[in-house]
């Protein structure tokens, strides 16, 4: 009953059909990036990582962390049947700590980019559909913000934020600085797109009609405007996820990310760097699971591309 | 040339030709069953609705087809099967001996090239020419389309010339290589009443001078009447109906075709009584449908029997006129409803107009002078309207008529407040309209509606139709959601939609369903004014007339008023109380429908009159052609605004002073904006006129 009473609370009953209509056209975008071979193949890479994210923690033969006295003595093995890609250089299991891996740099390269889509999309259709003075002044703002170097940006925000933020966060400060400097370093990028797109509707005869029905600036955004838009966000949004990946693992090399002893795939590759000539699996291991992920993203983002050019060009028809 | 033999036999035979799209979503039978002949130097009409296959009938001709078509029937060409040629073979006839020309030229164009450049590729690429002679043919061509000045014409590019010219450049380039067959796919459709006028007498020409025998594809009757020799009607992906145009626009054996003609709004008979326009129900049989055993016609059809479903009427040869019904003698102008009379009562004349409008002004864009405040302009703003008077009654509907560039949107624009006025006055009632519709209360945005051109955009693709009703409900009216689903429901009902539509997407409407959506939106708050732009413009005539008798309807019921933009003289004659001409922001004409339809009129509402195709073969129209488009202004014209286009032109005097304002035929209420006076033009205008001279 309480679901029922929300329900009717949503104002003039198109949000509800909104979502139905929103997971439906997902589903049905899905299943045409699948009918490409790159969809497919992407599809099976991203799968498998998000298995690896979900699970892995719990299948990982050895500790990913911990090590003992025991371990320091095999520390720079190769590959055996014991440890199938070796050991770092604390003895502990590479393939363990590559597979607890996945999780972190995923799901904070999802957090961020959600972060920067979300506030690309709401400066990008706020200037674009305003537009004349504030949408200049809001596009130069966006300007000043792009033209600020990522690294510097994602110094000043971590540096900063670790040394103000008093409170513990879970599961560490940093991360979730990382993911404000992916939100900060995505949106200006994103918000220029979404603008164009938003400005392409404006023109239309149904945001017209909204005008004339005396609808707020507010209401036209959000009702009539960002349903058309959708498309052109999810396209942005999963060409952004392999470039929040990228950063992630980035940081986390240069130690600005997750700090050890926590398994994160750039960290595991800075750490593992300055044995690359006797023990090149350490740190090779890592960075091939990197490519991986991000070869597949990129890959299911073109099919993701296809099926959204596919119902535009029918609705234009 | 070919062998003397073929030349006497057909060109083009298409036999049975079936043409079907397989997509991963249906199978799409674009064209069922068409079978048509070309002769050289004659020229075939093709008619019918959109959805009807009649581009893809032409497309399938050039061979344009994508890889997943099916293709059956034959295709001969001068008795070689092209339908099911290679690739190079086709290329060897395209644009060599089969041209085409497309509906929009300023996409048939590069427009990062000269026209010139783009003649001459077409003619190297197809003839053994050395330059001078490519040069030579060049010019030849653009003469015979009558480009003014040949010579230097090529150095330009596209979106230098006016869409007539870059249609003519089309043209050209069709003709480049003498073909024997020459499609033309809505070659009018894009473009100005005055250019299309043009455009025809041109194809007219050629059609004697080149010996070719030509396709044309169009859906408006007005324009086939004008240059076809034979006409076939195409419904649903076959032919209904083959006949001479003479002897098919006065005797149609088909019901469709009958259908068709009586939707047409024309200029009322001998007898001098309008009548109400009728209307086919329903819409194309869906070309996802397979057809079975029956008439395609059979679910729209008023004669339509149990034998019409039960088989596949034969095509019957009637000496020569073809109709693929079983009883095409029952075929009458009276099929689709007794011819009504309309009733036109007036509604008794308020004192206050429901909508007021004195010297509105507007201009486009800003003023710059070179030095930021001082020194010379060097933009100025495009004047966009200037002192336009209107005033429309209760229950009336003024009519605003122009070519594209004259004001008319503009005019709609600013008197519903998307677009702010520069200067005038408005009054809804008497009260004084606000600049901004932000700025109208309440009351004035649900006494003033608007509905758009483009019914596809005017919904928004992304939210079920009742989001628009429901939403002007709300805001209105101030009903709760149950009071205005239920209201919603019934004004789709009164616009004869389904109330189960609803919560259906646009897409899954037709364009005239989706127009009959936005009117429910539109009637939802019962307004005083409707400014409908272009509302029909955008339809098929069975819709169109549909949605015009709707307009009327409601009008009759509620006494609401219209204010009716409209580029088609014979809507704006059938809906229109009164009638307003701009030309570039100036009122040109104003008056009563009579006065302004009649003569003695404006020269430029004379133009626009005999520039208007109508659907029959007979009819007698002054050839008065206009050149060129509506100007944009930039500043303030010397003399008279239309002088530089004018055919009836007198002299200096248009050039040097304004025109005076003259009462017309009408007295008080009739607005004549020229030099001539009434009573010269009304003598003048009774004399027949032959245009001579083309000004570019």
């Amino acid at each position: 009953m309480a679901i029922e009473e929300l329900d009717s609370q949503i104002t003039t009953g198109g949000a509800n059909a909104l979502l139905k209509g929103a997971s439906r056209k997902a589903r049905r975008g899905l299943s045409i990036a699948l009918r490409t071979n790159s969809g497919r193949i992407g599809f099976a890479l991203v799968a498998f990582h998000l298995f690896l994210a979900i699970f892995g923690p719990s299948l990982t033969p050895y500790s990913p962390t911990d090590f003992t006295s025991e371990d320091l003595k095999i520390r720079l093995t190769g590959p055996s049947m014991e440890h199938l890609l070796g050991t770092d250089g604390f003895g502990r299991d590479v393939l363990s700590r590559v597979v607890a891996g996945a999780r972190s740099i995923i799901w904070i390269s999802f957090i961020g980019t959600v972060l920067g889509i979300t506030l690309g999309t709401i400066v990008g259709m706020t200037s674009g559909y305003i537009g004349g003075k504030t949408d200049q002044a809001i596009m130069r703002g966006v300007d000043v913000f792009l033209a600020f170097p990522g690294l510097l940006l994602a110094l000043l925000v971590i540096n900063l934020g670790v040394q103000r933020i008093g409170i513990d966060l879970w599961p560490s400060k940093e991360a979730w600085l990382v993911i404000i400097t992916i939100g900060i370093a995505f949106m200006p990028a994103n918000s220029r797109v979404i603008r164009s797109a938003a400005l392409a509707i404006k023109p239309l005869e149904f945001v017209q009609s909204a005008r004339l029905r005396g609808e707020s600036s507010f209401y036209i955004i959000f009702r009539e405007v960002l349903p058309n838009i959708i498309p052109v966000v999810a396209v942005e949004a999963s060409i952004r996820v392999s470039f929040a990946l990228l950063l992630t693992a980035g940081l986390g090399f240069l130690g600005l990310g997750v700090q050890p002893p926590t398994p994160d795939w750039g960290l595991m590759v800075s750490e593992n760097r300055e044995f690359l000539s006797i023990a090149p699996w350490a740190a090779l291991a890592p960075a091939m699971a990197m490519a991986s992920l991000v070869v597949g993203v990129n890959l299911l983002t073109d099919g993701v591309r296809e099926a959204a050019q596919l119902p535009i060009s029918q609705e234009a028809s | 040339m070919s062998q003397l033999s073929q030349t006497e036999g057909q060109l083009l035979e298409l036999d049975r030709l079936a043409v079907t799209f397989y997509t991963p979503r249906a199978t799409v039978r674009a064209v069922r069953d068409l079978s048509i002949e070309i002769r050289r130097g004659e020229v075939l009409g093709l008619v019918g609705e959109s959805g009807c296959g009649k581009s893809t009938a032409a497309f399938a001709i050039m061979g344009y087809l994508p890889g997943t078509t099916r293709v059956d029937g034959s295709i001969l060409f001068e008795g070689r099967d092209i339908a099911h040629m290679g690739d190079s073979d086709l290329r060897e006839l395209r644009g060599n001996r089969i041209a085409m020309v497309y509906q929009d030229p300023a996409t048939s164009l590069n427009p990062s090239m000269r026209i010139g450049t783009q003649v001459q590729e077409v003619l190297r690429e197809h003839l053994d020419l050395d330059s001078r002679q490519v040069r030579e043919r060049m010019i030849e061509l653009f003469e015979s389309v009558r480009l003014a000045d040949p010579e230097a014409i090529g150095q330009r590019y596209p979106h230098q010339l006016s869409g007539g010219m870059q249609q003519r450049v089309v043209i050209a380039m069709a003709l480049a290589c003498d073909p024997l067959l020459l499609i033309m796919d809505e070659p009018t459709t894009g473009l100005d009443v005055t250019t299309e006028a043009t455009i025809l007498d041109l194809i007219v020409e050629l059609k004697d001078r080149v010996n070719a025998g030509i396709l044309f594809v169009s859906h408006n009757l007005g324009v086939i009447a004008r240059v076809a020799d034979r006409v076939a009607v195409m419904y649903a992906g076959e032919i209904v109906e083959q006949a001479t145009v003479g002897e098919l626009f006065k005797n149609p054996r088909h019901p469709y075709t009958a259908g068709l003609l009586s939707c047409v709004p024309r200029p009322p008979g001998d007898d001098g009584i309008e009548r109400k326009l009728s209307s086919i129900p329903g819409s194309v049989l869906d070309a996802q449908i397979e057809g079975g055993e029956s008439c395609l016609f059979a679910d729209r059809c008023p004669l339509a029997q149990d034998a019409c479903t039960a088989q596949v009427p034969p095509m019957t040869d009637l000496d020569g006129h073809l109709s693929k019904c079983l009883f095409p003698d029952d075929v009458h102008s009276g099929i689709w409803g007794e011819s009504q009379e309309r009733n036109k009562e007036l509604i008794p004349e308020e004192p206050i107009p429901v909508l007021n409008a004195h010297s509105l002004r507007k201009f486009y864009g800003r003023e710059r002078k070179k030095y930021l405040l001082f020194g010379p302009p060097v933009q100025q703003r495009v004047r966009a309207l200037i002192d336009v008077d209107m005033k429309v009654g209760t229950g009336r509907t003024l009519g605003v008529v122009g070519e594209s560039g004259s004001g008319k949107s503009t005019a709609a624009k600013t008197i519903v407040g998307l677009v702010p006025k520069d200067g005038g006055k408005l009054e809804l009632r008497g009260q004084n309209l606000a600049d901004g519709v932000q700025h109208r209360s309440k009351e004035q945005r649900a006494a003033m509606r608007m509905v758009f051109q483009n019914p596809t955009a005017s919904l928004n693709p992304k939210l079920p139709i009742r989001h628009s009703i429901i939403r002007a409900l709300r805001k209105f009216a101030g009903l709760s959601r149950d009071e205005s689903r239920e209201r919603a429901e019934q004004l789709l009902e009164a616009v004869g939609l389904d109330p189960s539509y609803l919560d259906r997407p646009p897409s899954e409407l037709s364009g005239g369903q989706q127009q009959r959506v936005a009117l429910a939106g539109a009637f939802a708050a019962s307004p005083d004014l409707i400014v409908a732009d272009e509302a029909v413009s955008s339809l098929d005539v069975s819709v169109q007339a549909q949605v015009l008798n709707l307009l009327e309807e409601h009008q009759r019921e509620s006494g609401n008023s219209y204010v009716f933009i409209t580029h088609d003289l014979g809507v704006v004659r059938y809906v229109s109380d009164d009638i307003l001409v701009l030309y570039a922001g100036h009122v040109a004409e104003y008056g009563p429908s009579e006065a302004v339809l009649g003569s003695p009129s404006h020269p430029y509402t004379e133009a626009l009159l005999s520039a208007a195709p109508i659907p029959d073969p007979e009819a007698t129209q002054n050839q008065i052609r206009l050149e060129g488009s509506v100007p944009t202004l930039h500043s303030a014209f010397k003399g008279c605004f239309f002088a530089g286009r004018c055919p009836r032109k007198i002299g200096d005097i248009c050039d040097t002073s304004t025109p005076p304002e003259q009462a017309g035929s009408h007295g008080e209420g009739h607005i004549i904006n020229c030099h001539i006076p009434v009573e010269e033009l009304a003598i003048i205008q009774q004399q027949p006129f032959q245009n001579g001279v083309s000004v570019t």
